[in-house]
């Protein structure tokens, strides 16, 4: 067994991993783990910014920003973490900037800002410009920038290993009321090399997830096909809860057919929505802010366009992004690259024809509970020391139901940043949690079941036939019917993920492997999803129940903490208990949700 | 349990050592190699135009050309002056060139080093031969037989 | 990239669309033959070509193709790949002898009637199939020093920068370390020496930040033998990358910076 001795472990290397390096890996021996390059995550596809109450070109301030974040999420969201986020916010890109990111400049060489969807003046007057960008590439520009002074400070990379376990030892303790209860404590984690095929066992004081999202459980996403939810899935199968899985952010323009991601930004630059009748229907939805409206609430009146009957195209199955209205120049200065995606993978030219556009899974609103230091929480209120999380694997919760857009970006700075801190802190004073002898031994047995599986079934049947039911079951629309049919299919495929065959046998890259391994991730969280969106009677945010079309304050005001437990029961699954947690209110009282 | 904390980081910064760069160069050579390749090539284009010119189209033309007009050039310092600038630069540009497509192509050391020295003593004997020639180039020289000697020599 | 925060003109509520906009109409499918360079240490030094023939469909990418024969043919085939849309960097080949991503190809822009062939990026060392080893290429962007550095004390604010001075770097910010261009530069292919397009590419885009004062260290290390005077501008780095850099401008940019310091 290798065993390598780090103060803190960061377990992924997207915006909030590198972010927590940079600070951690000042303060502390830090190592930082990914399944792949650092440049290669998923942050980098972002493209329209980053919201900030600047005030660079127009009056806003950090509370507004608070109240949108909240009234996006739905009132799900925990208050003081929204407030934390947009008053930090501020610092966060004025950091990028101190970074080297390059900001698009106003005219007085101050950063620019635009309009984004659900960001508003004045608790929700009219849309006011607070997003920070790069034209459409501020992603790629923070994880560039991110990587950049990863190099600068000499952040140790280990590329190309992918973490499988986690090591979590549990020790009696007693809580302030006497109670007894198991107390989780961290050693470290367990990692496979993809270039050798070897097991590395990383003992440390502090471990950081930021391994991203779970995007890949859909067919039709703008999520890499890396995002198969490893870190959400180590966590579950270590007794760690996981919450609000049920909500899923589908963003509304995705490139119809494809998933590929046209930015939100497109619209904050003027661009609208019409339908088959040519009409902005925006406009009967959401009157105020019409197109710019939150993405939950596009996406859902883009689907109910087209199912009832308005769709365009030979399918009608899709409505269109017009931009034509726009100057060519001003596009081509905003929004390169989403207008050269259009041309690409469609052959659409933007400046002459609307882009065919049809919403496509985007973001997990849930994830690993942490609070607002970015400590991971084991229950509602206990946290596992030296535990941490950041970014789309963590929910903090900052997006409740539904993230706005911009709030990833912000998300990952503010509590990729906090989360380094706390870490290296914590690894300054903290003891070594023993490695057990036998740490790598579950590591071993996965990744040996798979590699020697000579079963019958593909790897990628199964993970399509899973995704083609989660597109067309728990997607903008979903029913009680429609959730259990799923449940029962992912119940089949999870049987017949018992019987799979991996042709690839060797030990350098074996990526044969690797897909099974996800694939089993991504049969659990999709699982996990199912039955708490099944359990959810309500529709709130990112989670449309056509039984349930209202939201139901009193019965469900509460986040779902969902656990692995080989006793429990929900919804006629067997081994997934679920719990609830109380959402933090501070001075924000739940209102109708109207734009 | 052994506790090895002295694995180094594998993918994170060791590189196969035929990647290495063996050492940081000093000076500025490549800047100067490079700049003068630009400059020659400029001055080379306005020499060579005009020998040709000189040579090939004034007068009679490519039909004046024999010994004795080539000696006649060079008894002329002007032209001495200019065929030595269009020797040296020209065998230098184009040495360093060929040295470029040395570095370029040759994948091992060895070979590269073998024949930028061929190239190097190659380029030296003709600019070294070229040079003499033009300065101690007599047509008429003393005590020669006089049937090898051109016409004019008797004058 | 002014900074015009003009308002757009309200667009109209609702327009007549021309008939059949959008595209549409029935996807085409075709049959393509894939020739792809394979090699696995494990089992034979040697490398070797193998086929597949795929039905594929209209939008389909070389991406897909390569899913395909993996998924449904041969599992050990292996690439790198991640965001499959041209923006992370992971899945840059030589298609039918040219460096490009295989998300961006569009098989229905290649000679279909002829195998496409798929080789591993050149100059790099290959460790399996299509997958290279990429620490040589980093080593040479780490060595440029890719960061902002700034002296003098940190504002309060950011920095001011204008309109025109941001755009100045712009073109090649763009860059996502595919090593696309990199890997089709003849000179880099010799030896591996030289720093390569990306790494000067990554320089330029600090040498022409006005917010960085180290643009002369940076210019120093790439006057080196290895550096920017090896480039013979043939274009191929242009070429090749996947964003529409112009590597080989960027490249004279930087030698013109050198100059001017030196001279």
């Amino acid at each position: 067994m290798q065993v390598h001795k780090y103060d803190v472990v960061i377990v992924g290397a997207g915006g909030a991993g590198m972010r927590a390096a940079i600070e951690s890996g000042q303060r502390a021996r830090t190592a930082v783990l990914t399944k792949l390059y650092p440049t290669r995550s998923h942050t980098g596809a972002a493209q329209g910014g980053m919201c900030a109450a600047l005030a660079n070109v127009e009056e806003d301030n950090w509370e507004w920003h608070t109240f949108d974040t909240i009234k996006g999420g739905d009132y799900l969201v925990d208050q003081d973490a929204a407030e934390v986020m947009a008053k930090e916010a501020i610092d966060a890109v004025l950091d990028l900037e101190k970074m080297g990111l390059p900001f698009n400049r106003t005219p007085e060489g101050k950063i620019d800002q635009r309009r984004f969807g659900g960001h508003t003046r004045d608790h929700g007057k009219s849309p006011v410009r607070r997003a920070c960008y790069a034209a459409d590439r501020t992603g790629h520009m923070i994880l560039q920038t991110l990587y950049q002074n990863c190099v600068k400070h000499n952040v140790e990379f280990y590329n190309e290993y992918y973490v499988l376990d986690l090591l979590v030892l549990e020790e009696d303790a007693v809580r302030a009321d006497g109670t007894p209860f198991k107390q989780k404590r961290v050693a470290g984690v367990v990692s496979y090399d993809l270039a050798s095929g070897e097991i590395h066992v990383f003992q440390a004081k502090s471990v950081v997830f930021a391994s991203g999202g779970v995007g890949k459980v859909f067919k039709t996403t703008s999520n890499a096909h890396t995002l198969t939810g490893d870190g959400m899935g180590i966590a579950f199968r270590r007794g760690i809860p996981l919450e609000d899985m049920e909500f899923v952010q589908f963003h509304p323009t995705g490139l119809a057919g494809l998933g590929i991601l046209l930015s939100e930004a497109a619209r904050g630059e003027g661009a609208i929505l019409r339908n088959s009748e040519g009409e902005r229907f925006m406009e009967r939805y959401a009157p105020t802010i019409k197109d710019l409206a939150p993405r939950d609430i596009v996406a859902r009146s883009m689907a109910l366009e087209v199912r009832e009957g308005r769709g365009c195209g030979p399918n009608k199955d899709y409505v269109l992004l017009d931009l034509t209205h726009l100057e060519p120049a001003h596009i081509d200065a905003k929004l390169p690259d989403i207008t050269e995606f259009a041309r690409t993978y469609l052959g659409v030219e933007p400046y002459t024809e609307p882009v065919p556009v049809f919403p496509t899974a985007h973001y997990a609103m849930g994830g690993i509970p942490t609070n607002i230091k970015g400590e991971v929480l084991q229950d509602n209120d206990t946290i596992i020391p030296g535990l941490y999380a950041a970014g789309e694997v963590a929910c903090v919760s900052v997006h409740g139901s539904n993230r706005l857009g911009t709030n990833s970006l912000l998300d990952i700075n503010v509590f990729g940043k906090r989360s380094g801190i706390n870490a290296a802190e914590y690894a300054k004073t903290a003891d070594w949690v023993e490695v057990p002898e036998d740490a790598d031994a579950d590591t071993i047995r996965l990744v040996e079941t798979v590699r020697n599986a000579n079963g019958t079934e593909r790897v990628a049947q199964l993970r399509k036939e899973l995704q083609d039911t989660m597109d067309a079951n728990v997607q903008v629309f979903r029913t009680e019917q429609s959730l259990t049919e799923t449940l029962n299919v992912i119940a089949s495929l999870r049987e017949r993920y018992k019987n799979i065959s991996v042709q690839d046998k060797g030990k350098r890259f074996n990526l044969d492997l690797l897909e099974a391994v996800e694939l089993g991730f991504l049969l659990d969280m999709a699982q996990v999803m199912t039955v708490a969106a099944l359990h959810r009677q309500e529709s709130r945010g990112g989670h449309f129940r056509e039984d349930f079309p209202d939201r139901d304050d009193v019965n469900f005001m509460k986040h779902s903490m969902a656990y692995l437990d080989e006793t429990a029961e929900t919804e006629h699954v067997a081994g997934i208990r679920l719990e609830t947690k109380p959402v933090v209110f501070t001075r924000y009282e739940p209102m109708v949700r109207k734009y | 349990m052994a506790v090895s904390t002295e694995i180094q980081a594998p993918r994170s910064g060791r590189i196969a050592p035929e990647y290495k760069r063996h050492g940081r160069s000093k000076g500025n050579f490549e800047m100067f190699a490079w700049l003068f390749m630009r400059l020659s090539g400029v001055v080379l284009v306005v020499l060579i135009f005009g020998h040709l010119f000189v040579n090939l189209m004034v007068g009679e033309g490519v039909h004046a050309i024999d010994f004795g007009f080539v000696g006649g050039k060079w008894a002329d310092p002007f032209w001495q002056v200019w065929d030595l600038a269009m020797l040296w630069l020209a065998m230098l540009h184009g040495t360093n060139g060929v040295r470029t497509i040395i570095n370029d192509y040759a994948e091992k050391d060895g070979t590269r080093m073998t024949l930028k020295t061929v190239l190097y003593l190659a380029s030296a004997v003709v600019i070294v031969l070229g040079t003499l020639v033009i300065f101690t180039f007599d047509p008429c020289p003393a005590g020669a037989a006089a049937d090898l000697l051109p016409s004019f020599c008797r004058a | 990239m002014t900074a015009q925060n003009t308002e757009p003109v309200e667009p109209a509520s609702k327009v007549e669309l021309a008939p059949g906009i959008g595209g549409g109409g029935e996807i085409p499918s075709y049959d393509v033959t894939l020739r792809v360079r394979r090699y696995n240490p494990e089992v034979s030094d040697e490398g070797h070509w193998d086929e597949f023939k795929l039905t594929m469909y209209g939008t389909d990418r070389v991406l897909d193709a390569l899913h395909k024969a993996k998924w449904e043919h041969d599992g050990s085939l292996s690439f790198r790949r991640s965001c499959a849309h041209g923006v992370c960097g992971s899945d840059a080949m030589r298609i039918n002898g040219r460096n490009r991503l295989a998300c961006k190809t569009l098989l229905k822009d290649l000679d279909t009637s002829k195998p496409i062939t798929v080789e591993a990026i050149k100059g790099l060392p290959v460790e399996k199939d299509l997958i290279v080893d990429m620490e040589p290429f980093f080593q040479s962007y780490r060595e440029i020093m890719p960061f902002l550095i700034s002296s003098g004390h940190e504002p309060t604010r950011e920095r001011l920068q204008s309109a025109e001075d941001r755009e100045r770097f712009d073109d090649t910010t763009k860059c996502i370390l595919c090593a696309a261009c990199t890997s089709s530069c003849p000179v880099f292919w010799t030896d591996g020496q030289y720093f390569g397009p990306a790494a000067i590419v990554n320089a330029h885009r600090f040498i022409f930040d006005s917010r960085d004062d180290a643009g002369d260290m940076r210019l120093e290390i790439l006057n080196d033998k290895e550096g920017v005077w090896r480039c013979r501008t043939t274009f191929n780095c242009t070429e090749a990358c996947p964003r529409g850099i112009q590597v080989t401008k960027a490249i004279a940019e930087v030698k013109q910076a050198v100059l001017n310091r030196k001279i």
